[in-house]
């Protein structure tokens, strides 16, 4: 009972860790940096400390510390409360997907079964989608309450945006279900042992179009109407400031590793390196016995979870970075028109393949 | 005859759905991208970096300038430590924006000795305009264009440069010199 207990708590303390101390404030550099090795830039590197720059990384201190110290403003007419209970609605359900997501397999550590994942739901999938669309509610309160109408015109995208895609995003998990049989995510992740199990091979056209809709869900670059700046100022967080500002700006950012690691369980193989099952792996290790060479693996497996997650996060600031952002229109005309028929095909499709297969 | 651009251009169905153009944009980012993350690996080991990334690492990184670069307008001194100087005032004259300002010194009557010489020389460079044109009227070879144009302060009274701050050896300055003398060839008389 109390082992069980410590280890659930070692597991939320290490993804609270990872997300909110790591990934968080690491890609804020990250996203600087890429953009300008990218367009022929160096990128921040001024703040130092003691003459030392570390490539610029002391940025993300300095960013901290702005936010801190600036004023926490709460404009006329705003709804007091809901404008500062929206940014914490936004960032929770980001934290709060990763109770499901399993970021490795199960391991025999002192004669203990050791599960990754902190809560391993039989309705995880499920569970991640009923989560991550609570998030809408926070950006549209944001812009509601905040009393000024470049945040009401923002948010009222956010909330279409948010909805259209959210039916693609269902849709094709459909596609996934339908060819894995579980909606466990951890028995998703098991099953992908074998390579050519994988997701993207099984589910090709599903794996983009859960790409696209991710994006959108996050409203970044290509998909960012809710929050042009050229359009809406800053749509539904131009209210914001200070640390409710960043709040917002860590609930983009972890939900960048959320969008990962999804897309990393359903359509990369998870924890999975190509053609080495866990066995194969084990018996390498075999030298240091049950508990040392399960530990090994677990290392190695956490390992290549979250360099599959950094590769997504690399593949989502490219995106972000390369293309302009699509007309209002073009947006709902791509989500209703296309994406959602082309996820309605690729179910049929793949329906009409299990039934033939079998 | 009229050049007329057709708009109204029929796009394939391929084209149309706008994945062959995101994908070679991306193709084209990521290139840049692992191109210049690989490539500012040398300068941190402090060794040459591929000429062909064009981006300097400024503060840390300098540029050689050209010769024929104009920067700060400086003046050449002697081996022996002398100004070449013989203050005839025709850069003070040249100079289009007035920023020199000239008081002369002579000799008094002793042999073997240089003869005139500016007491005073300042330069003014918050009024220079770096046209080179001193550089141009001097006579003496005595006036150059550095390659330094890093001359930025604090307080505008302190861009007023002085002899002493003016002075540079000449041996710094022979590329440029020799630069000068072909292009105005003033001593190929």
């Amino acid at each position: 009972m109390w082992v069980d207990l410590i280890i659930t708590l070692v597991k939320i303390s290490f993804i609270l860790a990872i997300t909110v101390g790591f990934f968080a404030p690491v890609l804020t550099w990250v996203e600087r940096k890429q953009s300008a090795l990218m367009q022929d830039r160096i990128g921040a590197n001024r703040a130092d400390i003691m003459g030392f720059t570390v490539l610029g990384l002391f940025h993300i201190i300095a960013d901290a510390l702005k936010m801190f110290t600036k004023e926490d403003f709460i404009p006329d007419g705003a709804n007091k409360i809901l404008h500062t209970v929206s940014p914490i609605i936004a960032l929770v359900p980001a934290l709060l997907t990763f109770a499901v997501i399993p970021f490795g397999g199960q391991y025999t550590l002192f004669d203990k079964e050791v599960n990754l994942v902190i809560s391993d739901l039989d309705v995880g999938l499920l569970f991640v989608f009923a989560i991550a669309s609570l998030a809408t509610y926070g950006y549209v309160i944001a812009g509601w309450s905040s009393n000024n109408n470049w945040s009401l015109l923002g948010s009222m995208r956010t909330a279409s945006q948010m909805i259209s895609y959210e039916v693609t995003m269902g849709l094709t998990i459909i596609g996934v279900l339908m060819v894995y049989g579980s909606m466990k995510l951890t028995e998703i992740g098991a099953i992908q042992e074998n390579f050519w199990m994988w997701g993207i091979f099984l589910q090709p056209v599903g794996f983009f179009m859960f790409l696209t809709a991710s994006i959108a869900e996050n409203k970044r670059i290509p998909f960012d109407a809710p929050e042009a700046e050229s359009e809406l100022v800053a749509g539904y967080f131009t209210e914001y400031s200070g640390l409710k500002f960043g709040m917002f700006f860590m609930a983009e950012f972890i939900e960048m590793v959320t969008i990962g690691a999804i897309m990393t369980i359903l359509f990369l193989g998870a924890w999975h390196i190509p053609f080495l099952t866990t066995a194969t792996l084990l018996s390498w290790f075999d030298f240091l016995g049950t508990t040392g060479s399960n530990l090994v693996v677990m290392l190695i497996h956490v390992g290549v979870f979250f360099a599959k997650v950094i590769f997504f996060i690399w593949l989502q600031m490219i995106i972000r970075w390369t293309l302009p952002r699509f007309r209002y229109d073009q947006i709902m005309r791509l989500g209703w028109k296309i994406l959602l028929p082309l996820s309605l095909a690729n179910i049929l499709v793949t329906g009409l393949l299990i039934l033939a297969l079998n | 005859m009229a050049y007329y651009v057709n708009r109204r251009s029929e796009m394939t169905w391929w084209e149309k759905s706008y994945i062959p153009e995101i994908i070679k944009g991306m193709w084209l980012t990521s290139r840049r991208f692992f191109y210049n993350l690989f490539g500012f690996i040398p300068f941190f080991l402090g060794t040459e970096k591929d000429r062909r990334i064009m981006t300097v690492y400024y503060p840390e990184e300098q540029v050689q300038y050209p010769v024929a670069y104009r920067g700060r307008p400086v003046l050449a001194q002697n081996e022996d430590g002398h100004p070449a100087c013989v203050a005839c005032g025709l850069c003070e004259i040249a100079c289009p924006a007035y920023c020199i300002h000239i008081e002369p010194g002579q000799n008094t009557g002793k042999q073997n000795q240089y003869e005139r010489w500016p007491d005073v020389f300042n330069i003014d460079y918050a009024i220079c305009i770096f046209c080179g044109n001193c550089e141009e009227a001097c006579p003496e070879e005595a006036i150059f264009m550095s390659d330094d144009c890093e001359i930025s302060m604090l307080d505008r009274k302190q861009m007023l440069y002085t002899k002493e701050q003016l002075l540079t050896p000449v041996a710094d300055l022979q590329k440029r010199i020799e630069f000068t003398r072909n292009m105005y060839a003033k001593w190929n008389y």
